[in-house]
């Protein structure tokens, strides 16, 4: 079916618009490490206030039990986000209940529903930027799907789009989800630089795949890799922003100055960094060995080995390799934290490497990028 | 692989030392006793249990070494030692990264496995390096024994690792959990709260409560102790034993299985046998007898081309129509054959993998015979107007043998004086050819490559080269013969492909992937309640969780949320750990306050703690049915944070 040439037009023009959207919401983010207000959140009402030494019969909320969050898992974020913004120094690490909240170590505190929005006015609009951008850029792709009639991501053009979607989207749960929504400029930083470049220097104009990428598997095995890409990419930003809150945390405790003290006071505690981009991997490593036993499924089908150590199949191994050794390192006793990192980040390079490197100098059976 | 395994964990092995030798260096990192010395063989082999029977099998299979008696542990000790370095996590996170290195230059050089012709590419252009590189079998990467001796050393760490691991599970699953520690308030998760309800109703409200959110319950004197997410152990361990299981069905293939390829001219057909195939590469325990007896007939083959567009000349379908049988002499049977839409026939795949023109020469010599007249497939050099080129070889002529060599032009265009081919699909085809005649060399006794003509016994013959439409002729010189350019051919490659590994393969890789979700979505986790009287009459409940596979956090809402139903069922008011507890609890009761807010305490202040422990513990008799539940790992990737909280709140 030919190429409709007035909906890819249509697609090119909403991808334009998704960076100039993101490049507004960076500013705002921006704008919020600059000028936005810290609050100290406003203390939660205490709803467990009664202690047994008082004496207090029954003193515990009839409704307790239902007030806890539906998903819980942002409560230490919560406390550690609000303990660190009290808490320029930093060093607190994990310490729900430092500061803001009411001490309620062995029951977290119960957040306020409201707390979720960001209090700082920047913020907000920085938020609702990006997910006006992240519209614009779903449309985009959706828009470049309808106009080729297959899945959009045959080449390297439609990949980055998909990847770096992939990867807002990842922002934007997780800034709901957990309040990260300081991590908006960081992710949008690359995510802007690499949608850039993907229109300026590689863009290829929407139009049919060889019969090798005619198949079904085309939508399995990329879309698995696409996500999990974007997934490892939050991961990275992540990880990097862990490194150097580290960093900063370690000059602080030492009593020596640092730098870049005024965005690191804004960030929360390393160990909170820590556990967002283990949390990303834990999604992304899954979603990457999918994505490289459906290739291996496909590769079968389409060319009669599963795996026959194509260049393409070598790195995905490599990355596959190293990621499964930061999850290995996380749990061995002297590895932890910074040199897991780092070996998070080597993994990185490597999917990285596999992505543009291979692409670009090695050829092999997977020369589908369109950079020829 | 996990740290428990790999060193012992280190709080039990201080414990064990503090028992054995009644006292204890608290000041060894837990870290060095992973890695510790074989000094320390006594004690970790005792509790990694199954592992000890898999090192004694080890020696015992080893027996000169038995005889040895190099130091003070003999070889048996050093076996031992070397065994636990092997399956420790340190050493597999070596071989990860080993691994991952070595599989670079298999991305980087050209592999004679994948594409011989680039290997023979480099060694035409760097002829002093790629002997060297041949010689570390740096062209045959994947297949060399420095590779398989790391991906082999990586498996036998993994098995060491995980078979024992899997053996303690199995255990694990038939025992109760273990009893609750004495002093809950020092747990990284614990609450307590007073209720008027008496203890022993308490906690078997609590106990019904927890039973009724599938935990495993064991109850004593005081105290109730819960276990749940087993499956992440499951998980992991599913996912371990499944790559090796993805391993063997690889090395099954490898022996069992073959791959083929064979190029097919539009009318021709050959049938499965080594003689018959081009490229024949059979497993190790394969033999030309077990192929199976298929035939396979090409009748016609269709490619489409997209022809306008900045994407003109990127080929859009491409079907073969083939006929084939199963057996030889049995019924035929048609197939579409496409890209990826392979044929399968008797488990063995059958692939189109490329195509090509194959023009159709007449040749007759100086008599008038005609010596040769058949289609040559001509190899493509470009992909976007498939320019191929091929030799033609007659042997059969006489006076002189005849050769040629030249391009097949699909669309011929002349491009500033030079003649090129602008589109892929057949639309303006010329062949454009150089003669040659004199002796072939084909009786030299050396195989010769059918796409490459031996010109050094041949002279060139004064042809004008003048590209030859379909039915145009060439007229030798010196009335050496004529050649016919009578039409052309399409041919394909086909890659034959037989792997009895595949099912097991693709059945192992999904029990991995199963495995590792598994194991990232379940936490395994305790509760510990106890409830005993409090001072002002009515019942102090402690409430405690403790989680070592829950390193991406939500351990603690899980916590909260149970905590806050219990004491809801027990109608209690609940309080913070620690503090309150102890205004509730006599001074004399000896619970130190905890330092903070009940989390664990920074590793600084946790060592003393494992210290006093230890010396408590070696002077304190544990009756075996009471050991604590720091004894019990509870699985993979555990912080040495909880472990310390638990040996703490283990004190007496």
């Amino acid at each position: 079916m030919p190429v409709n040439s007035g909906v890819a037009q249509a697609s090119n023009a909403l991808l334009v618009l998704t960076i100039v959207v993101y490049a507004l919401a960076m500013l705002a983010y921006a704008g919020d490490f600059a000028f936005g207000k810290r609050k100290t959140p406003a203390p939660v009402p205490a709803r467990l206030p009664e202690l047994v030494g008082a004496g207090a019969p029954a003193g515990f909320d009839a409704d307790a039990g239902h007030t806890f969050p539906a998903d819980p898992s942002d409560l230490s974020e919560l406390a550690d986000l609000s303990g660190r913004a009290a808490d320029p120094a930093g060093a607190a690490g994990p310490s729900a209940g430092a500061a803001g909240l009411p001490a309620l170590p062995g029951l977290p505190a119960l957040p306020d529903r409201r707390s979720r929005w960001p209090a700082s006015a920047w913020l907000r609009y920085a938020f609702l930027l990006t997910c006006a951008g992240l519209a614009a850029q779903a449309g985009a792709i959706l828009t470049r799907g309808l106009a080729e009639h297959r899945v959009p991501w045959g080449n390297m053009f439609e990949f980055i789009a998909a990847i770096t979607c992939v990867a807002v989207l990842m922002l934007t749960v997780a800034a709901v989800r957990f309040r990260a929504y300081y991590m908006g400029l960081f992710v949008l930083l690359p995510v802007v630089l690499a949608l850039a470049v993907d229109v300026v220097v590689i863009y290829t104009p929407a139009g049919e795949v060889v019969p090798a990428l005619q198949s079904y598997w085309l939508a399995i095995h990329v879309t698995g890799m696409l996500v999990s890409i974007g997934m490892f990419i939050f991961g990275a930003v992540v990880t990097v922003l862990f490194l150097l809150v580290a960093r900063h945390e370690r000059r602080v405790a030492a009593g020596l100055e640092s730098r870049s003290a005024g965005i690191m006071v804004q960030l929360p505690g390393s160990s909170v960094l820590d556990r967002l981009s283990y949390r990303a991997i834990l999604f992304a490593f899954p979603a990457w060995t999918f994505a490289v036993i459906a290739g291996a499924i496909w590769a079968d089908h389409a060319w009669g080995r599963y795996w026959g150590w194509d260049p393409k199949e070598t790195w995905s191994f490599i990355t596959w390799l190293v990621y499964a050794a930061f999850l290995h390192a996380r749990a061995t006793a002297g590895w932890r934290g910074r040199r897991a990192a780092y070996i998070q980040l080597t993994g990185f390079a490597c999917l990285i490497f596999n992505l543009v490197g291979v692409n670009l100098w090695i050829s092999g059976l997977h020369s589908y990028a369109g950079l020829g | 692989m996990t740290q428990d395994l790999a060193g012992g964990d280190p709080v039990t092995e201080l414990k064990e030392r503090a028992r054995t030798e009644g006292t204890v260096s608290a000041s060894v990192p837990s870290s060095s006793v992973a890695v510790a010395g074989p000094g320390d063989i006594r004690l970790g082999a005792r509790e990694t249990g199954a592992g000890e029977s898999a090192e004694r099998e080890l020696a015992a299979r080893v027996p000169a070494a038995t005889a040895g008696t190099g130091g003070r542990l003999g070889a048996v000790g050093w076996l031992r030692w070397g065994w636990r370095q092997l399956t420790s996590m340190r050493t597999a996170l070596v071989l990860l990264f080993l691994l991952a290195l070595a599989s670079i230059p298999g991305s980087v050089l050209p592999q004679t496995g994948i594409d011989p012709a680039a290997v023979s590419q480099y060694y035409a252009s760097h002829p002093g390096l790629a002997p060297v590189l041949a010689r570390l079998s740096l062209f045959d990467v994947f297949g060399a024994p420095w590779f398989a001796a790391i991906y082999l050393l990586l498996f036998t760490s993994l098995a060491g690792c995980v078979v024992p691991r899997a053996f303690r599970m199995a255990r694990s699953v038939r025992q109760p959990p273990p009893s609750a520690p004495r002093r809950l308030g020092r747990l990284p998760q614990a609450a307590s709260f007073g209720t008027a309800a008496d203890p022993e109703p308490a906690l078997e409200s609590a106990a019904r409560l927890l039973a009724r959110k599938r935990f495993r319950l064991r109850t004593g004197d005081g105290w109730v102790s819960a276990e749940k997410g087993y499956l992440h152990e499951v998980g992991n361990l599913l996912f371990h034993l499944a790559l090796l299981g993805l391993l063997g069905s690889v090395a099954l293939g490898g022996l069992f299985g073959y791959k083929a390829n064979r190029l097919l001219v539009a009318g021709q057909g050959f049938a499965n046998t080594p003689t018959a195939l081009d490229v024949f590469r059979p497993g190790r325990l394969v033999s030309p007898a077990d192929l199976q007896p298929f035939s396979v007939r090409l009748e016609r083959f269709t490619a489409s081309y997209i022809t306008s567009g900045v994407q003109r000349g990127q080929p859009s379908w491409f079907s073969a129509a083939i006929q084939y049988s199963a057996s030889y002499g049995g019924p035929e049977h048609s197939y579409d054959l496409r890209v990826n839409h392979p044929l399968i026939v008797d488990g063995v795949q059958v692939f189109l993998i490329g195509h090509g023109y194959a023009p159709v020469f007449k040749v007759t010599d100086r008599t008038g015979r005609v010596v040769f007249d058949q289609p040559v497939p001509f190899i493509p050099i470009e992909q976007s107007g498939l320019t191929s080129a091929g030799v033609i070889k007659v042997p059969d002529a006489s006076p002189e043998q005849l050769g040629f060599a030249g391009v097949f032009l699909p669309t011929a265009v002349d491009v500033s004086g030079r003649l090129a081919s602008a589109f892929p699909a057949a639309l303006f085809p010329r062949v454009s050819l150089v003669s040659y005649a004199g002796n072939l060399g084909l009786d030299s006794g050396q195989a010769q490559s059918v796409y490459s003509l031996d010109t050094s016994a041949m002279h060139r013959l004064a042809v004008p080269p003048v590209p030859l439409a379909p039915g145009q002729s060439i007229t030798l010189p010196n009335g050496l013969g004529k050649l016919t350019f009578t039409g052309y051919q399409q041919w394909i490659s086909l890659a034959i492909t037989y792997d009895p590994g595949q099912t097991p393969a693709l059945i192992s890789a999904l029990a991995a992937l199963a495995g590792l979700i598994l194991s990232f979505l379940v936490r395994r986790r305790r509760m510990f309640v106890r409830a005993y009287p409090g001072h002002d009459g009515r019942t102090v409940v402690e409430v405690a969780g403790l989680t070592r596979s829950d390193a991406a956090g939500g351990f603690e809402t899980e916590f909260a949320e149970l905590a806050s139903e219990i004491v809801h069922v027990l109608d209690g008011s609940a309080v913070v750990a620690g503090q309150p507890a102890t205004t509730s609890r006599s001074a004399g009761d000896g619970l130190p306050a905890p330092a903070g807010d009940g989390r664990p305490a920074p590793a600084g202040d946790r060592r003393p703690a494992v210290e006093q422990l230890a010396a408590e513990r070696s002077a304190a008799e544990q009756p075996a049915a009471e050991q604590s539940a720091a004894e019990q790992p509870l699985g993979a990737g555990q912080p040495a944070a909880d472990e310390a909280a638990l040996a703490q709140a283990e004190g007496e």
